[in-house]
Formats: C-alpha cells, sequence, structure tokens
C-alpha cells in the first residue's frame, strides 16, 4: 500500500501545516474544561457580577462527577462535533471542485488508499480532540467534584472515540458522494438533529448509534455498563464499516467530477 | 507500430455527443496538435484518454494496453496544487503515486525541477507561484515518471508571450524523448512543434494530416490586382467571365493552370493597357485556414483580401 502512505503523508500535512491538529483539540479542551469550572465557581461569579437583591437565595444542586461529564459530553455534541462536521466535510469534494483532485486521479492510485488516507486523518484529529477534552474535563471534575475511575474514563473516552470515528466516516463518506453544500446539510441534519431526535423520542428504542454516547459516559457512573451498550456500540462499528465502503465506492464513482 | 490508439471514442452527455466517434492513432516520439475551437470538445477527448472520463463508447489503448495511467503525464489548462505542500513535496508525491520507489522519488523530482527551472523555487510552496512557475510545475509532475505520453490540454493558451516561447521551447526539448498530444486553438503554437494536426469540430474529427498538408488543402491560392480606374478593373474581370471576383477597383483571380506563376499574370498585364497600382499573391493564413475548418465559412472567405 505505498499509495497510501504517500496520500497519508499528504493528508497529515494538510492538518499539520493548516494547525488542524492544535486548534480543534483545543475546543475541545476548552469545552471540556468550562463545564466543571462554570458550575463550581457559578456562585462566586454571581456574587461578583454582582446585581443580586438583597437576601436573595440560590439553591444549587448538589452535583456529581457524572453529572459534569454528560454536561462536557454535551458541550462536545452539540459544538465539537458540529466543528469537526465542518472542517472536514469538503475534504474531497472540496478538492474536485477546485481541482485539485485532478493531478492524483489520472495516477494509478486506488479509491480506497484515496478514501482511507483522507478518513484516517480526519479521525486522528477527533480521536485526539477526544481524548484531550475529556482529559480537561475529567481532571477538573476530579479536582472539584471527587475522583473518577481510571479504568470507566479510559473506557467512556474509548467509546467516545469510537462514535467520533462514526461520525467522521459518515463525514467523509458525503463528502465523496456529494458536492460539498449537499454534503454539509446532510451531515448537519444526520448527526446533531439525529441526536435531537434520539433524545426526544429515543425511549422508544435503546439502539442507535446516538445513544453510543450516553452509555459511555453511564460507564462512569454508579450502574456501570448499560444492557445495550455492547449491542450499541457493535450497530455503531457496522456502521462505521458501512460508511467507509459507501465513501470507498462514491470516490471511484465520483472520480470524473474533478474539475479538469 | 503505434503508440496510442483511440478507436470511435464517443461521450454522450444526455442527448449531446460531446465527442463523436473519435478515432486516431499516435506514433511514437512524435508531437501531435489536437486543434479546434472552444466547446468543440478537446478537453472530453483528453479526459477520457486520461481516464478520468468513463467514455459512451470506444476504446483507447497504449501499446495494446488498456490500463494506461501508468504511463502517461497529463498537465490539465489550469493545474491546481495543494497550496500547502512545497513545489518538491509535490512533485515527490506525484512521483510516488505514478509508481517511482521512494529512494529514487526526491532525487527524480529534483533533477525534473531543475530541468523545467525551478531549481531556486522548490523548496517554496506552490501557493507562491506565477502563473508561469505552475505551468512548468504542471510540467514537471507531468514528465516525473518518464510517460511513454504526455498529455497535454492548451499548455500555453494562459501565458504571456515570454511564458508562452519559454514553455514552448521546453516542449520541443520533450519531444524528443516521448510522445506528445497537446491541445491548443492557437495554430502559431502548432506550427512550431507538430508532426501531425487533428482538427476537431462539434466532437468530431474533421481534418487530419500534417500541417503542411492541411495549409496547402485549404490555402486557396490567388492574384489580387490593385487597378487604378475602376472601369478598367470591370473590364479586365469581364475578359475572364466569373472566375474572377471584382470589388470596386480590385480583382482577384484564383491561381489555376492558365495563371500558374507571377511571372504568366505580370507578362499579361503588361502587355494590356491598364493602369496597374499592385499585384499580389495571396494565400489563407493560418487563422483563416482554422477558421475555414471551424466552419466560418462566409468569415473566412471575405477576409481573403
Amino acid at each position: 500500500m505505498n499509495s497510501l502512505q504517500v496520500l497519508f503523508i499528504k493528508e497529515f500535512r494538510e492538518s499539520w501545516r493548516s494547525f488542524k491538529f492544535v486548534w480543534i483539540p483545543l475546543v475541545f479542551l476548552l469545552l471540556g474544561v468550562s463545564d466543571p469550572l462554570m458550575n463550581y465557581f457559578m456562585e462566586d461569579i454571581l456574587q461578583a457580577v454582582g446585581n443580586m437583591p438583597e437576601g436573595f437565595q440560590m439553591l444549587f444542586p448538589e452535583l456529581k462527577p457524572l453529572d459534569l461529564l454528560m454536561a462536557s459530553t454535551g458541550q462536545f455534541q452539540l459544538i465539537g462535533v458540529i466543528v469537526l462536521i465542518a472542517v472536514y466535510i469538503g475534504t474531497i469534494s472540496r478538492e474536485r471542485s477546485s481541482g485539485t483532485a485532478t493531478l492524483i486521479y489520472i495516477r494509478p492510485v486506488s479509491s480506497t488508499s484515496l478514501f482511507i488516507s483522507k478518513w484516517s486523518v480526519a479521525a486522528l484529529v477527533a480521536v485526539l480532540s477526544a481524548v484531550l477534552g475529556y482529559a480537561g474535563s475529567i481532571y477538573y471534575t476530579s479536582v472539584l467534584y471527587g475522583s473518577i475511575s481510571a479504568q470507566a474514563a479510559i473506557a467512556m473516552i474509548a467509546t467516545y472515540a469510537i462514535w467520533l470515528l462514526f461520525v467522521m466516516s459518515l463525514t467523509v463518506a458525503l463528502s465523496a458522494a456529494f458536492s460539498t453544500g449537499v454534503a454539509a446539510t446532510i451531515a448537519i441534519i444526520v448527526i446533531p438533529l439525529g441526536g435531537m431526535i434520539d433524545s426526544l423520542i429515543g425511549s422508544f428504542w435503546s439502539i442507535s448509534p446516538w445513544k453510543l454516547v450516553n452509555y459511555g459516559v453511564l460507564l462512569v457512573g454508579d450502574k456501570g455498563l448499560n444492557d445495550y451498550y455492547w449491542k450499541t456500540l457493535a450497530v455503531t462499528i457496522c456502521l462505521t464499516i458501512i460508511c467507509i465502503v459507501a465513501g470507498i465506492w462514491a470516490t471511484r464513482y465520483n472520480r470524473s467530477r474533478t474539475k479538469v | 507500430m503505434s503508440l496510442l490508439k483511440v478507436e470511435a471514442l464517443t461521450k454522450k452527455f444526455g442527448s449531446k455527443r460531446s465527442v463523436d466517434e473519435l478515432s486516431f492513432t499516435l506514433q511514437p516520439n512524435t508531437a501531435t496538435a489536437l486543434i479546434g475551437p472552444n466547446g468543440a470538445g478537446k478537453t472530453t477527448a483528453m479526459s477520457m484518454i486520461t481516464g478520468l472520463l468513463q467514455p459512451s463508447s470506444g476504446a483507447v489503448t497504449l501499446e495494446g494496453n488498456s490500463d494506461i495511467r501508468k504511463h502517461i503525464g497529463f498537465l490539465p489548462q489550469y493545474p491546481k496544487f495543494y497550496s500547502w505542500l512545497t513545489a518538491l513535496e509535490y512533485v515527490e508525491m506525484t512521483a510516488r503515486l505514478s509508481g517511482i520507489p521512494a529512494r529514487d522519488a526526491k532525487k527524480r523530482s529534483e533533477t525534473v525541477l531543475e530541468y523545467v527551472g525551478l531549481g531556486k523555487d522548490m523548496k517554496r510552496l506552490t501557493s507562491t507561484f506565477s502563473g508561469g512557475m505552475k505551468q512548468r510545475l504542471g510540467i514537471a509532475q507531468a514528465i516525473v515518471h518518464n510517460p511513454k505520453l504526455l498529455l497535454l490540454d492548451e499548455p500555453v493558451s494562459a501565458l504571456d508571450p515570454i511564458g508562452r516561447a519559454e514553455v514552448m521551447e521546453l516542449l520541443k526539448e520533450l519531444q524528443k524523448e516521448t510522445t506528445i498530444l497537446y491541445s491548443t486553438h492557437i495554430l502559431h503554437d502548432a506550427e512550431k512543434m507538430t508532426d501531425q494536426v487533428l482538427f476537431m469540430k462539434e466532437g468530431k474529427l474533421v481534418e487530419q494530416g500534417t500541417l503542411l498538408e492541411i495549409q496547402q488543402r485549404y490555402a486557396n491560392p490567388r492574384y489580387s490586382i490593385v487597378f487604378a480606374y475602376e472601369p478598367e478593373a470591370e473590364a479586365f474581370a469581364q475578359s475572364y467571365n466569373d472566375r474572377a471576383v471584382r470589388e470596386g477597383s480590385v480583382v482577384t483571380l484564383p491561381i489555376n493552370e492558365q495563371l500558374p506563376t507571377m511571372k504568366a499574370l505580370m507578362t499579361l498585364l503588361s502587355s494590356s493597357r491598364y493602369e496597374i497600382i499592385k499585384v499580389e499573391r495571396e494565400s489563407a493564413s493560418l487563422d483563416q485556414i482554422f477558421m475555414k475548418v471551424a466552419g466560418v465559412g462566409e468569415f473566412a472567405t471575405s477576409t481573403v483580401h
């Protein structure tokens, strides 16, 4: 797989030289630390900002580590995932429309190498972001709210990383299949809106990729392993593989759409 | 034994045939110009030969082989490079993708970049390159793997006269070692470097041959005589019946068996009583031939004066 290696280096350089390996994980880190810190210092912040009426009393809920990890995860899901989608949704389609792909496509390069090189770099950035984001969140949560078992934390991060692998495989596959605009629309509908639908009426079913994140965070809690965790994980991994296969096929099918 | 064989290549977009039953062969170490007006299907034909575009029907074979990607170099009309790579990194990447082993790729890339005149700039990012430099880089990536066939889509149209001359010079050098097929709508470029001309119009191959052959076929040589007085011109034209064309005091006479040489015409005219201002031998210019083959008929003849 000589061409995969060459293309991987090319993609890696792209993400490295445009600082994607730095700023996207930093976004996740900021999102991760914001909830534990904000919640802990909320009372101080409100007092410092002032303008509270005399004798005003506020009741703050007693937060457990799990609640804060849930909150951080919500941030990742709402903002972090959209950042990742927005950055990588054009990874193939934009190369086609600008014509930079032309000089690659005329060479004896397999669609598998083309797709996997794109996906693996996007996945690398995503996993790095998940690790850094959760590291920040777990650090402040454990310092301010109570300890978290290392084993459970690793399991949670790994679960979230697998979810992000699914998100990135869908993103890159959509980029291979459609133009940037169409791909972005579909990705935004499927991932964040799908998550909303799943949380609104998701009580009717127990297995969906969107639930995987929730089950992953629950690993840290007292109840631990959810009954449906493994099935959900398996479904997500299957969907990831389906996305990759479809993406490779779309890359091959759309070769001629590159601008000459 | 021909190098490239294109057989009945056709591309349909809906009901429109962008390329229609295109067939030709290329001999090794020749340069062939694919000529035609904009929209004639040159780029579509090129895309099919490179394998980017799947033909609706027909076949392209290189030495009998249908997977030709390893043996071709391609330069699109507007080559686009990754802005975050340096010229050397870019050419090295394309060399390796074309199957050059890693240990040779860098050395080979440096040699090629030196050759196209980018030796000093090979460590710069491609985004800082000017149009002419990008065209050279495009040539570098097209020749780095020593392809048997070099396909160039409008290699010089976007360049200024200096860049154009330099690139043509480069291509002439390359022609000694490889087979070149390039498209252009500028016949003067074709004149500088060509063994064969393929003329496309509305997706079809309408003319084929050496440039000299085509020039002779369409030259339509004639004499143009400017008379001092219009009545004399009229009288002279009448003596040739409908073969002479008169416009004011200018008469055009086709060159034929009766008037093969200028000397014959001069003898004829000097023995007459007409007052002559100018006698000239004319033939169609390359541009006029282009228009004639492209089917802009009336325009081609009315401008011949």
